[in-house]
Formats: C-alpha cells, sequence, structure tokens
C-alpha cells in the first residue's frame, strides 16, 4: 500500500462511506445529492445543541414505525377499539413496547419540537434567509400537536373519550367556523362510530403525509441555507470583518462587504 | 449606504465563504453528534415505555409510576370522569378556566392560540435585524422568558388542577339546603348532578369549571331567565348562539326528553344563590 499522509485517516473513512455511492450514482445519478448531504460543509463551531432538529426526526420516524405496527393490530372501531388496545398491551408479543413507544414518543417528539424551535429562536436562525424555514417549522409544530390531538382518541378508554370531547368543544368555540369543525371532526352530533375511524384516517394517512413532505423541504431548506454558528463564537461564520480590506489570506472579500455594513458589526 | 437587504445578502454571501474556506464536512464529525442524540432520544423513550409498563399492571387501576395503561372503555354516559386532555394541551386547558363563557371564552380558546400562531409565524419579519448574540437582543430574550414562564405556570395549574366530582347523591342534599331549593326542584337537581352537568358547570362549589362554562348556583336570579327559558336553552344551546354546550333536547338529537328538560329547568329557575 501506499505511505499515507498523517490526514489520511479522514480519507480513508470518506473513501469508505463512499463504495455504496458510487455504485448507487453509476446505476442511477442519485447518489449526488447523498454525496452533497453528507459532505457538504457546516460550520467548525456547530454545537451540541443543533442535534436537536436531528433527534425530533428521529422521534418522528419512532413515531412512524411503531404506528405502523400498532395499525396491524388496532382495530378503529367503537366496538373493538379498546379490547384490541388490551390485546396489544398485554398479550401480543412486545406490543407492550410498541404501544409504550409510540405513546410517550409523542411526548418525546412535541418536547423536542419545542427544544429545537428554542435553540432556533436563541441562535437567531430564523433570520434572514432561513425566515421560510421558521414558518415551515411553525407548520410542523401546528401539525404534530393536531397529531397528538388525533391520536389521544384512538384508545378509546375514558380518558381518550372525555379529552376529546374537551378538545372538540374547544375547536367549537371558533367564531363562524366552530360549528362546522365539531361536525367534521366527529362527523355527527355526537362522538360516536364514525368519530373513531376519521380520526385514525387524519392520524395515520393525512398528518403523516402532511408531516413527512413538510419534513422534506425543511431539510431541503437546511442543506441549501446552512447550519448558523452559534451567535457566540468568535469564529461564527458571517461575522462582520474586524479589519476591513484584504483579509489575511486576501481572497478578495473585501469587495463583497460594502463600507456600510461594517459598523456595529452583528452576527 | 447600503440598505439592509443588501447588508443581509453580503452577510449571508460572507456566511457561505466562511464555511466553505474554514467549514467542515456534515460527515463523519456532525452526524456523529447527531447519531448520538439520536440514540439517546431512542433509548429515553425505551426507557419511558418499560417505566411505564413494568410499574403498571393490567387493571385500571394498576397505575404505575407514569400512570395506568389504560383506563375504564369509554363511556358516554360516565357523569363522574374528569375530562383533561393530554399534557400538552393544559395550558390552553387552563385557558379555559380563566377566560369564561360567554363574554370571553373566545379570547382562550381561539384569540389566543391564534395570535400565538400568528405571532410565531410573523416572527421573521418582525425582527429584521441582523443582531444574533442574546445580550444585544433584550426584547426577544425578555419575550422568549414571558412565553416559557406563563406556558410553564398555565401547564403547570393545568396538571394540578383539583376537581370536584359530579354524581354524588350526597351532594343534592346540601344544595336542597343552602339554596333553599323548593320540593318542585329536586327531581331537576339529581338530574343535573347525574347528568353530567358538572363536568363543565360549578354548583355551589361542586364540579369543573371547564370550556368557560359559568357557575349555575344563582342563575335563577338572572333577570328575565324563566322555565321556559332555561327548557328550551338545555334542549338547544345552539339558538342561544352558544356552540359549545352539547344539545340536550331529545327533538335536536339529544338524549333528554321533555319532562327531564321541563324538571332540569325547575331546578335552574329556583337556584337564587345562597342566603
Amino acid at each position: 500500500m501506499a505511505r499515507r499522509a498523517p490526514s489520511s485517516r479522514r480519507q480513508q473513512l470518506e473513501r469508505a462511506a463512499l463504495v455504496p455511492v458510487d455504485w448507487l450514482e453509476e446505476r442511477s445519478g442519485l447518489a449526488g445529492g447523498i454525496k452533497y448531504f453528507l459532505f457538504r460543509k457546516v460550520p467548525a463551531d456547530i454545537n451540541w445543541m443543533q442535534t436537536l432538529g436531528s433527534a425530533t426526526l428521529t422521534a418522528f420516524i419512532v413515531q412512524a414505525v411503531t404506528g405502523v405496527v400498532l395499525a396491524m393490530y388496532y382495530k378503529p372501531d367503537p366496538d373493538a377499539a379498546y379490547a384490541s388496545i388490551l390485546r396489544i398491551t398485554n398479550d401480543v408479543t412486545l406490543g407492550w413496547l410498541v404501544r409504550g413507544m409510540h405513546k410517550w414518543g409523542a411526548s418525546v417528539f412535541i418536547i423536542l419540537m419545542f427544544f429545537h424551535m428554542a435553540r432556533v429562536f436563541l441562535f437567531g436562525a430564523y433570520k434572514y434567509p432561513r425566515e421560510l424555514n421558521w414558518i415551515v417549522g411553525v407548520g410542523l409544530l401546528a401539525l404534530g400537536l393536531f397529531e397528538g390531538f388525533t391520536g389521544y382518541l384512538l384508545p378509546w378508554d375514558e380518558t381518550a373519550y372525555w379529552a376529546s370531547v374537551v378538545g372538540i368543544n374547544i375547536n367549537g368555540t371558533a367564531p363562524i367556523l366552530g360549528p362546522f369543525i365539531v361536525q367534521f371532526l366527529q362527523s355527527g352530533i355526537e362522538i360516536g362510530e364514525d368519530t373513531i375511524s376519521r380520526f385514525y384516517a387524519l392520524h395515520m394517512l393525512v398528518l403523516p403525509g402532511a408531516i413527512g413532505g413538510l419534513i422534506g423541504l425543511h431539510l431541503y431548506l437546511v442543506v441549501r441555507l446552512g447550519v448558523t454558528s452559534p451567535p457566540w463564537s468568535p469564529e461564527a461564520a458571517g461575522r462582520e470583518r474586524v479589519e476591513p480590506g484584504p483579509s489575511t489570506n486576501g481572497n478578495g472579500r473585501a469587495g463583497l462587504v460594502r463600507p456600510g455594513a461594517r459598523s456595529g458589526a452583528p452576527r | 449606504m447600503s440598505t439592509r437587504l443588501e447588508q443581509r445578502r453580503a452577510q449571508h454571501q460572507r456566511y457561505k465563504e466562511d464555511v466553505k474556506e474554514h467549514g467542515k464536512p456534515f460527515f463523519p464529525g456532525a452526524m456523529w453528534h447527531d447519531t448520538v442524540m439520536s440514540l439517546v432520544v431512542v433509548c429515553v423513550i425505551i426507557a419511558l415505555a418499560s417505566i411505564w409498563y413494568f410499574t403498571s399492571g393490567e387493571n385500571p387501576e394498576d397505575a404505575g409510576l407514569l400512570g395506568p395503561r389504560y383506563t375504564e372503555e369509554a363511556d358516554a354516559g360516565t357523569t363522574n370522569f374528569i375530562p383533561r386532555p393530554d399534557w400538552y394541551f393544559y395550558f390552553l386547558f387552563y385557558l379555559l378556566r380563566i377566560f369564561k363563557w360567554p363574554d370571553s371564552v373566545i379570547l382562550g380558546t381561539v384569540g389566543i392560540p391564534t395570535i400565538l400562531l400568528m405571532l410565531m409565524v410573523g416572527l421573521p419579519f418582525f425582527d429584521l435585524r441582523r443582531e444574533r448574540r442574546l445580550l444585544r437582543r433584550p426584547v426577544a430574550v425578555v419575550a422568549a422568558i414571558l412565553v416559557v414562564l406563563s406556558m410553564g405556570v398555565l401547564t403547570y395549574k393545568g396538571a394540578t388542577q383539583e376537581e370536584a366530582l359530579g354524581g354524588d347523591a350526597t351532594v343534592v342534599a346540601d344544595w336542597v339546603d343552602r339554596n333553599n331549593l323548593p320540593a318542585s326542584a329536586r327531581e331537576g337537581a339529581t338530574l343535573f348532578n347525574e347528568t353530567g352537568c358538572q363536568q363543565c358547570h360549578v354548583y355551589l362549589g361542586s364540579g369543573s369549571a371547564n370550556l368557560g362554562a359559568p357557575d349555575l348556583s344563582d342563575i335563577g336570579s338572572l333577570g328575565g331567565k324563566t322555565e321556559d327559558y332555561f327548557t328550551r336553552y338545555v334542549a338547544n344551546p345552539r339558538t342561544f348562539g352558544n356552540n359549545v354546550m352539547p344539545v340536550y333536547g331529545q327533538a335536536n338529537g339529544g338524549s333528554l326528553d321533555d319532562q327531564q328538560l321541563g324538571n332540569l329547568a325547575k331546578f335552574l329557575a329556583a337556584s337564587k344563590g345562597e342566603g
């Protein structure tokens, strides 16, 4: 083997990661995007707090996987739903784990969405040019809460039923639209036979589809616009140049910074 | 002088150059961090599921450290179950204790959530400064602290709210005594207590104030509220512009017949408050 420079460890790693990528690229051309995703540059000073977004994505994937398994055993019918929940929890092999992970994963998902949002707020990462991605995130938060609301009815126990009564009535107080929203949600005057299948369809088809699509857009924008440096970092990417004019390595940066932008030095 | 937009564009251009020059590839460093964090998340979820399951029993009464596996099967006829949403809606739930039907309930149910949503969506458009350091964003920091504090307090209050139950027969005797109810109102009082009215209404300190429903202890002393008025109101609150309270009249798809409605109305009309 050829002798390697001291920095070759990274090159080795990169080469190993590239073997399957090359295979895919040769046959589909898809690999370019994956490669771009993996080897795009991020600021060197990124922080552990910036893993909250991918942590939220992981929680969503847990919900998706456990949700599919639950759908194999759950029966969205007022006469059978409760019994199927008892069976999943107490009889089906590892059913308790799948249902438990789905139940508690929902709370973890919501908490992580709030933490991720707080991080973006504190870093000022919603500012130009990332405004649209912030709005997509707000949409994801709203859809995620609606997922929680529709999923809460499905166990069809007393907690589920009465919480949904309260939740549906809260929607009913909306001016003008209220009665129509209530009618749509419970598909009738009271919560009944059709309500549970309606919530089920929203919970496992409509909302996850919408969330999945928005997550795709969210990630596309993250990759396109880049990750922000922590605002307190002295090396923050995009910071004002202290010394106007050519910088130490003089690659013409000065021409891009207008004189008026140099004072005040916001990051 | 350059415009604000030009300054922002120049800043993003500098950002791209800095990252290109001094940044590091997402793989492996940053991706490793993401992977570790994701594993922590999965482990926490599994741990919560395990604690929940192994400390609880098959019986709905055998609640563990993280609550029961399930409560009893849903029953629309239950009168004594306290409705309560999942924890992340407690703040909204508690807002409805503050804003009462009919005057301000819309503020709590629709107004404040809509305002919050609009503030969140609009944030990048109100805050046009490029400054990202916290110490130089006092308004943003104060707003964040206030939002976190108020959400925390509302969630805590919603979680610890003590509720009085309906469906307790001894309560009815107490009402008759304290509110000087005539014999004709007793039938209605019992019905009120058994039908689940107290899931939303408070009567002489018993029941829960949900959805901004008013205290009914002295509803009969308010002007113009006759037996006939109460009969029609309870039969179909929609005709009075109330879209929150369920419809009770059988003619409108509810669960109470005319005689029951009449008894309830007698009870409400006789409720003039203590003393």
